[in-house]
């Protein structure tokens, strides 16, 4: 216990001071009960070491050890009034001396171990206490990083859902890259030879025999680009993915929750119009998906313009026949003319600024590819519904 | 001196298009040559007539701009018409500051690359001819003494007789000695035509 040396003296004092006292009362008792009672300076004594062992500790016990012999000495062990101890008294008295010692010794002791059992009480309840906010640290630290790992689960959820997308936006920016250099090698070959054939043919004496090997070679030039074009048809058959029994209803839902955003933003309402307990059917349900997402985007797209009526847009699902499914896209938009309407599925054939072309086109190959048809027709109230079949796979 | 008869060569990895760019350049009246790769047209002995290259941008192993540099660094002067699938304008003014003669994207239409190549032989031929002549005037510049040099160099910064004497110490009666020797040796039929020789030689050293 840190203190400063003032009141460290003060409190030596006090020890010291009250053994001397304690011993003084001791012997004014022990004389003034001595007539009566006998010779009560063992009690007395006794008990001053006692209390000066036990309030003071082993030093000033020693004093009222040594004040203690000293009084008896010089008041009760004959010959009295004199601090000569006669022999005959001797055994009487180192008794005495002996008992005071030990009961000295005793108290320190007791007093020596309660102090150190207090000592460990108070150092276990520091520890404990230092234990338990460590505990509660390690608690609060576990929650936090609960909720972190929690957050960056999510995180990971939505980038792993963006980066999903980025791959098939930037497999389809490679693959167009590609297709155009792969296509555009041969049709550069095939201009190239139809030229000199024309300047062979367009000479004073025509080269009929270079003109020719020319066209040949622009033949071949032209047949290998549809080669290429083929390959990739096959390409793309084959990377169909594997297919699995999927509800309909549910894939336009999760569609929907994609779109919402779009929707509101362009102050589209989307109704539902779903009829339970269709038959699943077997496909890819990320390529259905992206066929739905598709049209509901051209439909969101297609009432930009419109302000005279509500901008509906209607998801339906329908049973065709005993084994097919219809799900059709209703807007209310601008509609289709007829020169759109005949190239509607063209590739690259697009109405928008920013668009590609390539949306009907992908879709309908993936429908296809699913045994299905896709097609689409004006309203007559305005506006436009694209819709498409599925087998059921239940059969 | 004979016209020689210019050659057009034509790099292009793709046998389709060498063979289609060789029959329209042919069928023109141009002498054809055709590699499939860059490395095959370096390794080639060039004949030293006025000609052109029409290079294919996209090549495997030395790309058609690589190769613009490494004739370059060669001190190999030949005009390069660039063709390329994929034309964006960085790679275009990259090859066009390198001193490209024309950048055309696939498919080519003949005419406008059978213009480009008459345009290249035109301009190449202008090149070389130039290059003789600086050819001929340095071979006879370099006979002329450090002393005639001296002269000449203050004879074209139009110093007078007197002044040049003075400024090089030697009597004028020399100075006319030594004029008179650099314009012989020079071939110079006037003060005018040596300025005229001087100044182009100073030029083609610059570049």
């Amino acid at each position: 216990m840190p203190s400063n040396p003032e009141t460290t003296v003060k409190r030596e004092f006090f020890r010291y001071g009250l053994a001397i006292g304690l011993v003084f009362l001791a012997l004014l008792a022990s004389l003034a009960l001595q007539g009566s009672i006998g010779n009560p300076f063992w009690f007395f004594f006794s008990a001053a070491v006692i209390l000066s062992t036990w309030l003071g500790g082993t030093g000033p016990g020693w004093l009222a050890v040594f004040c203690s012999a000293l009084a008896v000495t010089y008041y009760f062990t004959p010959p009295l009034r004199s601090f000569a101890v006669a022999p005959s008294e001797f055994p009487y008295f180192v008794t005495f001396i002996a008992c005071e010692v030990g009961v000295n010794q005793l108290i320190s002791w007791r007093r020596r171990t309660e102090d150190s059992l207090r000592q460990a009480r108070d150092e276990l309840e520091v520890r404990v206490t230092e234990r338990t906010a460590e505990l509660k640290n390690a608690n609060d630290a576990l929650v936090r990083q609960m909720a972190e790992q929690k957050r960056t689960e999510d995180t990971l959820q939505t980038t792993r859902a963006e980066l999903a997308r980025a791959a098939r936006i930037t497999t389809i920016g490679e693959l167009t890259a590609s297709i155009a250099h792969e296509v555009n090698q041969p049709l550069a070959a095939v201009v190239a030879n139809a030229d000199a054939c024309v300047a062979w043919l367009s000479r004073e004496t025509p080269d009929l025999f270079e003109a020719r090997s020319a066209a040949e070679r622009a033949t071949q030039g032209a047949t290998r680009a549809s080669e290429v074009i083929a390959r990739i048809r096959s390409l793309i058959t084959k990377a169909t993915p594997g297919k699995s029994h999927v509800h309909i209803n549910q894939i336009i839902e999760q569609t929907i929750l994609i779109a919402e955003s779009q929707a509101a933003r362009n102050h589209v309402t989307i109704a539902l119009n779903l009829v339970p307990d269709l038959p699943v059917v077997l496909g890819d349900s990320i390529q259905l998906q992206q066929v739905i997402l598709n049209l509901v985007m051209n439909g969101i797209e297609a009432m930009t313009s419109v302000t005279d009526r509500p901008k509906l847009l209607t998801l339906r699902s329908a049973r065709e026949d005993k084994e097919q499914i219809r799900v059709s896209v209703q807007d209310s938009g601008i509609g289709l003319n007829e020169e759109v309407m005949s190239r509607l599925f063209e590739p690259f054939f697009t109405t928008r600024m920013q668009g590609m072309g390539m949306g009907l086109s992908i879709s309908r190959s993936i429908i296809e590819a699913h045994g299905g048809r896709l097609w689409g027709e004006s309203n007559g109230s305005g506006g436009a519904t694209f819709q498409f079949t599925l087998p059921g796979g239940d059969r | 001196m004979k016209e020689q008869e210019p050659v057009v060569f034509v790099i292009d990895d793709d046998r389709m298009i060498r063979d289609g760019l060789q029959s329209l350049i042919r069928s023109v009246g141009l002498r054809v040559e055709t590699f499939p790769s860059a490395q095959e047209f370096l390794s080639m002995k060039r004949p030293d007539v006025p000609a052109c290259l029409i290079l294919d941008v996209r090549m495997p192993g030395l790309s058609g701009l690589d190769l613009q540099l490494k004739l370059r660094d060669g001190g190999i002067p030949i005009p390069i018409i660039f063709i390329t699938g994929h034309g964006d304008i960085p790679m275009s003014v990259r090859a066009m500051k390198e001193g490209a003669h024309e950048f055309l994207t696939k498919p080519v239409r003949g005419q406008d690359l059978l213009d480009a190549v008459q345009k290249a032989i035109v301009s190449d031929r202008a090149l070389r001819q130039e290059r003789q002549e600086i050819g001929e005037i340095r071979g006879r510049f370099e006979s002329l003494t450090p002393r005639e040099i001296e002269v000449l160099n203050l004879v074209v910064a139009g110093l007078l007789n007197k002044q040049i004497a003075d400024q090089l110490g030697m009597s004028e009666l020399t100075v006319k000695t030594h004029r008179a020797h650099v314009m012989e040796k020079t071939q110079a039929d006037s003060l005018a035509q040596l300025v005229r020789m001087a100044e182009r030689l100073k030029a083609s050293a610059r570049k």
